[in-house]
């Protein structure tokens, strides 16, 4: 499954925009997003992207553009009036219900007896891999990751075309966040709907999504399957935003003080992998001095942070490479420029 | 020797006030609603004649009047303070203070002046209202003062405030992502209210009904400046059997059920609601 342009359009962005007041939340925003895809929205707070997805959930209306849900023009309809279903950052799970009243909410919105809820409180419950007997608790006396799960399947009961989710994992503490972005990405698979997740982190949404859509200042600067966008970022803002990586700049076909003439101005990008230590003579396409500041160990790999005339590197080197260099060595690092991207901006 | 914690210590103020203040002077008027009518003294003969007589000497008229007019203007100050606390919330900033204060300003000027105002206000003919539309606009009109309507409407004016600061404060307590979480399953504004905003709101709607409900109860100048004659409430009943009637037990039996009625209604009502969350926040 990548970015599943064989299948029909659920959900089309045309011209999206949201201003408040002077501040241009969302600018001109025009995608589309294909039936039963995992779109991530990713960008740092600030970028409007929770204020693009509570316009595609009714919760805020645009001040420019449209949204068709199918066919459909949903640009105003309100959230009640859409089949669609958010997950919230707080989860705003009903403190004062307990968890099958929670999960039946919606259904009882539409007027579905008690009994049909409560049935469908269970098969959810073990949709999500929560206990039967977890119906009658009240959501207050529920862990932090059980009420991940009820407001999952609060947000599934009303069985809607898509899910939204506005950063529901940021609370959660890594352990339980790694366990609960596999758990989300399996429901996917099972209940084969549209899901639209916002998050800030890259590497959140590396793991989960079919597609992945980056935005800074209200605007989306890069949008592709995972795998493209770590292979080729498309600036030096979505190459940091990525984590651990190495920028040199690159201006007047000079990068660290060497030549190198068939680079246009811009930036350098270079992971911490494609770093690495030259022995005697050997020769790499970019090479300078550093100083290993310190180095920390990452399982089957070390990272070190290397001095390299004022500016700070990171390294990563195999367990077997790795041995025998300590804090304090000097020596020539280098790294080709075929393992390497270059950025415009 | 084991020293007193400093907690009881700190609580020796007031306990000592409740107790001379509020305790000691109802122990004294529940001794004496069961002394023998008129007498003014502890004789020693108790006697259930002053509450018989509550019931079947036409007092129960005053009491009713007063729930009558307690339960209602509860009910039309909640009715009026939930879209007030909305709209407020809705605004908020500088325009929901200003407004708010103006609210609130009128507490500090006292009940009597402001009931008297509002009389002058509504006096028929010269009256500000009546005297301005007819010297104005040549306008007759006829007025409400001394009616039991004009009592209610004092009732309700003087004790609005009691019902909307409590109410802001229990709807600042409903979290605004569930109700968007509410609308986002499926709930219409009304279902918002009913499954959501009440609940949660609950406990700052029952203060502001409590205070208000026991204040009118025991209201008195209401139905003195504004009702005129037309209505005598339970206060203004008790008052006359301590001060005309000189008979103090008959006050002493009437004003143990007022406070019988209050402690029913109040206490109830007390034991359901979390003041904690409502103080942590």
């Amino acid at each position: 499954m990548t970015n599943g342009t064989d299948r029909p359009a659920i959900l089309t962005l045309d011209g999206l925009s949201k201003s408040f007041g002077d501040l241009r939340a969302v600018e001109d925003i025009s995608l589309t997003i294909p039936e039963g895809e995992f779109f991530t929205i990713v960008g740092p707070s600030g970028s409007g992207k929770s204020t693009l997805i509570r316009i595609l959930a009714g919760l805020e209306t645009p001040t420019g553009g449209s949204v068709r849900l199918r066919e459909a023009d949903i640009t105003m309809t309100p959230a009640n009036k859409r089949p669609t279903c958010m997950v919230f950052q707080s989860l705003a799970l009903f403190n004062h219900m307990s968890v099958g009243d929670n999960i039946g909410f919606s259904l009882k919105m539409r007027g579905v007896p008690l009994e049909e809820r409560r049935a469908k409180a269970r098969e959810l419950l073990e949709m999500v891999r929560l206990p039967d007997s977890y119906i009658d608790r009240a959501v207050t006396q529920c862990s932090g990751g059980e009420r991940q799960r009820i407001a999952l399947a609060r947000a599934l009961a009303s069985d809607p075309e898509i899910l939204f989710f506005d950063e529901p994992l940021s609370a959660i503490d890594y352990r339980l966040r790694k366990i609960l972005e596999v758990e989300m990405k399996d429901l996917h698979r099972r209940t084969g709907k549209t899901f639209i997740y916002i998050t800030h982190s890259l590497e959140e949404a590396m793991v989960m999504s079919d597609r992945i859509a980056i935005m800074r200042e209200g605007r989306i600067i890069q949008m592709g399957a995972p795998q493209d966008i770590y292979a080729r970022p498309a600036s030096r803002f979505v190459a940091e935003f990525m984590g651990e990586v190495n920028i040199f700049a690159v201006a007047g076909g000079q990068v660290a003080g060497q030549s190198a003439p068939e680079l246009e101005d811009g930036w350098l990008v270079v992971r911490p992998e494609a770093l690495r230590p030259l022995a005697e003579g050997e020769a790499a396409d970019i090479s300078f001095e550093a100083t290993i500041g310190n180095d920390y160990m990452l399982g089957s790999r070390t990272q070190f942070h290397l001095d390299a005339g004022g500016q700070t590197l990171l390294a990563e080197l195999a367990a077997g490479a790795a041995t025998g260099r300590v804090p304090g060595d000097v020596g020539r690092w280098g790294f080709d420029l075929a393992d390497a991207t270059l950025t415009r901006d | 020797m084991r020293r007193l914690s400093p907690g009881y210590l700190a609580m020796l103020p007031m306990a000592l006030l409740l107790l001379a203040g509020f305790a000691a002077p109802i122990v004294i008027v529940g001794v004496y609603s069961v002394m023998p009518p008129r007498t003014f003294g502890f004789s020693g003969d108790i006697t259930a004649v002053n509450y018989v007589a509550a019931f079947t000497e036409g007092y129960w008229r005053p009491l009713m009047w007063s729930a009558i007019g307690a339960v209602l203007t509860t009910l039309i100050c909640l009715a009026i303070a939930w879209p007030t606390a909305k709209a407020l919330a809705h605004l908020g900033g500088r325009w929901a203070l200003v407004i708010s204060i103006l609210i609130a300003l009128p507490i500090f000027v006292s009940e009597s002046v402001r009931l008297f105002g509002t009389s002058l206000f509504l006096m028929p003919g010269g009256g500000i209202l009546a005297g301005s539309l007819r010297a104005w606009l040549d306008i007759s009109v006829g007025s409400i003062l001394n009616t039991r309507f004009a009592a209610l409407l004092g009732l309700i004016y003087i004790h609005f405030p009691f019902v909307l600061f409590p109410l802001i404060l229990g709807l600042s307590l409903v979290p605004k992502d569930q109700v968007e979480a509410a609308r986002d399953l499926g709930a219409s504004g009304w279902t918002v209210f009913r499954e959501i905003e009440a609940p949660l709101a609950a406990p700052g709607a029952a203060i502001g009904a409590l205070l208000c409900f026991v204040l009118s109860l025991g209201a008195n100048a209401e139905a003195a400046i504004l009702g005129g004659q037309t209505v005598t409430v339970a206060t203004r009943a008790i008052e006359q059997r301590f001060t005309y009637a000189q008979d103090w037990p008959q006050g002493a039996a009437l004003t143990m059920l007022i406070i019988l009625i209050t402690a029913l209604v109040v206490f109830p009502i007390m034991r359901r609601l979390d003041f904690d969350r409502l103080i942590r926040r």
